[in-house]
């Protein structure tokens, strides 16, 4: 049993925070061993690996990489690869970085229009069946992808829209059930008063959403751009299936295309593949930790299990 | 520019009709809000007809004939779902490997998670800095982390550079049959720290007066864990499965770029062959649109299966506060 100790006495002065952090350092079970540390070390250290290596990789001159291709330590580093990459590989690389931009942006977008417009509706506004239209939003959300695949691949083809971005984007302009159910959850959170006062003053529906909720919506919208920007980005089985031209690819799909060998005995330009995951990946941790609060905002909304 | 004029009239209208009830006005006003709700909710509900009901009807009817798109649809039945279950040796290899996928890589997750988040729960120095470490790699895209684990196991890469030194001749890691699904459970493995951080969260809001008790029962830490931590963080555990395992089962890139070098997705005689992948080499290689669509529904009936079991099962073993009291 844990025994008060002399000290705590004075500690007890200190702010609440301060004194419930000292209770919780009595408890035993809150107790960091040698071992604990051991173990996280070894832990962060496995999965920093692989970061470690993508970023020796990518400074590993032609030669070292060819030769030896395990060069945590390069033996010559060279940022050449970093413009090389652009360059050297046969592909239009920066034409794919711009397409997944595109891409990326368009979605989001269209994610962000869409969904505040149909979540302020289910939030807001009253209308007989409007019930088991939610149920019916919701229950879409259990329907895999795969289902649909190829239906509406067969519908853009039709369309006339393979190779191009628009299977990729406008999908993104008719929303999707989950971003629904996060605006909703958001505004029905709003106080009414407001956007009653504005009624009075003379707004009508679309003025609510324009004037008073769509400024407030921010945290939820930022969110929701976020998590489209993440997800377009990083999309594979969208362009794969989409787009052939290598003039259309984005950055993903590309990256694929840079390991592609004329022969098995070549090896892919590896340093050059690492330099283009490198580009795929530092704007999504940037984007992370700049958008960092609004996706816990959002893990607030989505209520995933009660977490906080 | 109507609304602006008439909206004012309308709100005070109302305000009568609370009082005098004249039900014409009232239902006017009605109509013209249920109006504006089907207008604003049109984006999500031409989507909805347009890209999912009209689409799954059409899978429907798709799966049940024999269709490659360029001539006219022959329909057959069920026989692509027979064909599934009954002729195709390779249906059923894709679908115990997604199987296997699933059902090692989403409980391992699950336990490298608990275990992780339970250490970093701990009052340890500079928690923050281990917490990075191991949330950096869910922000790298799957296609970035495929490339990196391609790069690692290629024949002559680094992995196998390492064993080299150990005199350990290692193996062509991606072109073997036997290492290319441990090698997918361990590129899942690298993104545990998603789960670990929505759990190191649910840990800190567990109230600390329930370990203040255990540990005046005398409760070691490892029975306190067992009976207090791991009980309060069961809501999350569960969500983490059920969403786990939904995506396991639709797991595509990954395979796609680990195994296409090898000539066919799927890696070295179907050792990795997986629902989605074999349901895009039917669909997008050969075009058998409708054998893939029967493979579509087939899949889906997995996933609900399986969703079904893990509620079923949930009450047994997910802890909701509020049932106590």
């Amino acid at each position: 049993m844990a025994v008060p100790q002399q000290g705590n006495a004075a500690r007890r002065a200190e702010s609440d925070r301060a004194e419930s952090y000292h209770a919780q350092r009595r408890l035993s079970v809150f107790k960091a061993s040698p071992a604990t540390y051991a173990v996280l070390l070894v832990v962060s250290a496995l999965f920093f690996v692989p970061f470690v290596l993508m970023i020796s990789i990518s400074l590993a001159s032609d030669q070292t990489s060819a030769e030896n291709a395990f060069t945590v330590l390069p033996t010559e580093f060279t940022w050449t690869n970093f413009t090389g990459v652009f360059t050297d590989t046969g592909l239009p690389v920066g034409r794919f970085v711009a397409n997944s931009v595109l891409i990326a942006t368009l979605s989001a977008f269209g994610q962000v229009l869409s969904s505040s417009l149909v979540g302020y509706a289910f939030a807001r506004l009253r209308a007989p069946g409007k019930g088991v239209m939610f149920i019916i939003v919701l229950a879409t959300m259990m329907i895999p992808a795969q289902i649909t695949m190829i239906p509406q691949f067969l519908l853009f083809k039709e369309l006339g829209w393979v190779n191009t971005y628009l299977p990729l984007i406008v999908p993104n302009f008719f929303t999707n059930a989950f971003n629904v159910f996060l605006v909703r959850q958001f505004v029905s959170r709003i106080s009414k008063e407001l956007d009653e006062a504005a009624q009075v003053d003379g707004l009508g529906h679309f003025g609510v959403y324009r004037r008073i909720i769509l400024p407030m919506m921010w945290p939820i919208l930022t969110a929701i751009a976020i998590f489209t920007l993440t997800h377009a980005w990083g999309d594979f089985m969208g362009p794969l299936i989409y787009l052939n031209s290598e003039e259309s690819m984005p950055l993903a799909l590309g990256l694929q295309f840079m390991t592609d060998t004329s022969n098995a005995m070549q090896l892919p330009p590896w340093n050059l593949v690492m330099v283009g995951s490198i580009l795929l990946t530092l704007p999504m941790i940037a984007i992370y930790y700049l958008g960092q609060k609004y996706l816990y905002e959002m893990n607030l909304q989505g209520g995933s299990a009660g977490v906080k | 520019m109507t609304n602006a004029v008439d909206a004012p009239g309308a709100v005070r209208s109302a305000r009568r009709a609370g009082r005098r009830a004249p039900r014409r006005k009232a239902s006017r006003r009605a109509r013209k809000e249920a109006m504006y709700f089907w207008l604003f909710i049109s984006p999500w509900l031409i989507g909805f007809l347009g890209f999912l009901l009209g689409p799954m009807i059409a899978s429907v009817y798709i799966s049940l004939t024999e269709w490659d798109s360029f001539t006219p649809p022959e329909f057959v039945g069920f026989a692509n779902y027979t064909k599934a279950l009954t002729e195709d040796p390779v249906f059923w290899k894709a679908l115990s490997n997604t199987f296997y996928y699933a059902l090692v890589s989403v409980p391992l997750g699950l336990v490298i998670g608990v275990w992780l988040a339970n250490l970093l729960n701990k009052r340890v120095r500079g928690r923050k800095l281990f917490r990075t470490f191991i949330y950096l790699p869910t922000l790298v895209p799957l296609v970035a982390t495929a490339m990196v684990f391609k790069m690692v196991l290629a024949p002559s890469g680094p992995l196998n550079e390492l064993l080299g030194w150990f005199g350990v001749q290692g193996p062509d890691w991606l072109l073997d049959a036997t290492w290319i699904k441990p090698a997918l459970v361990v590129l899942s493995a690298w993104g545990a720290g998603g789960a670990t951080v929505l759990l190191l969260s649910a840990m800190n809001g567990i109230p600390r007066e329930l370990y203040e008790a255990a540990e005046i029962d005398g409760a070691s830490p490892w029975r306190q864990f067992w009976s207090v931590t791991f009980p309060q963080i069961t809501p999350v555990i569960f969500f983490n499965l059920i969403m786990g395992l939904i995506g396991a089962f639709q797991i595509f890139s990954q395979v796609y770029i680990l195994t296409v070098a090898t000539g066919s997705v799927g890696g070295p005689n179907n050792a990795s062959q997986m629902m989605v992948t074999l349901l895009f080499r039917e669909a997008f290689s050969f075009y058998h649109f409708g054998y893939a669509s029967a493979i579509a529904w087939l899949l889906f009936l997995v996933i609900l299966a399986f969703t079904l079991i893990a509620f079923r099962t949930a009450r047994n073993w997910v802890f909701y506060e509020t049932e106590v009291r």
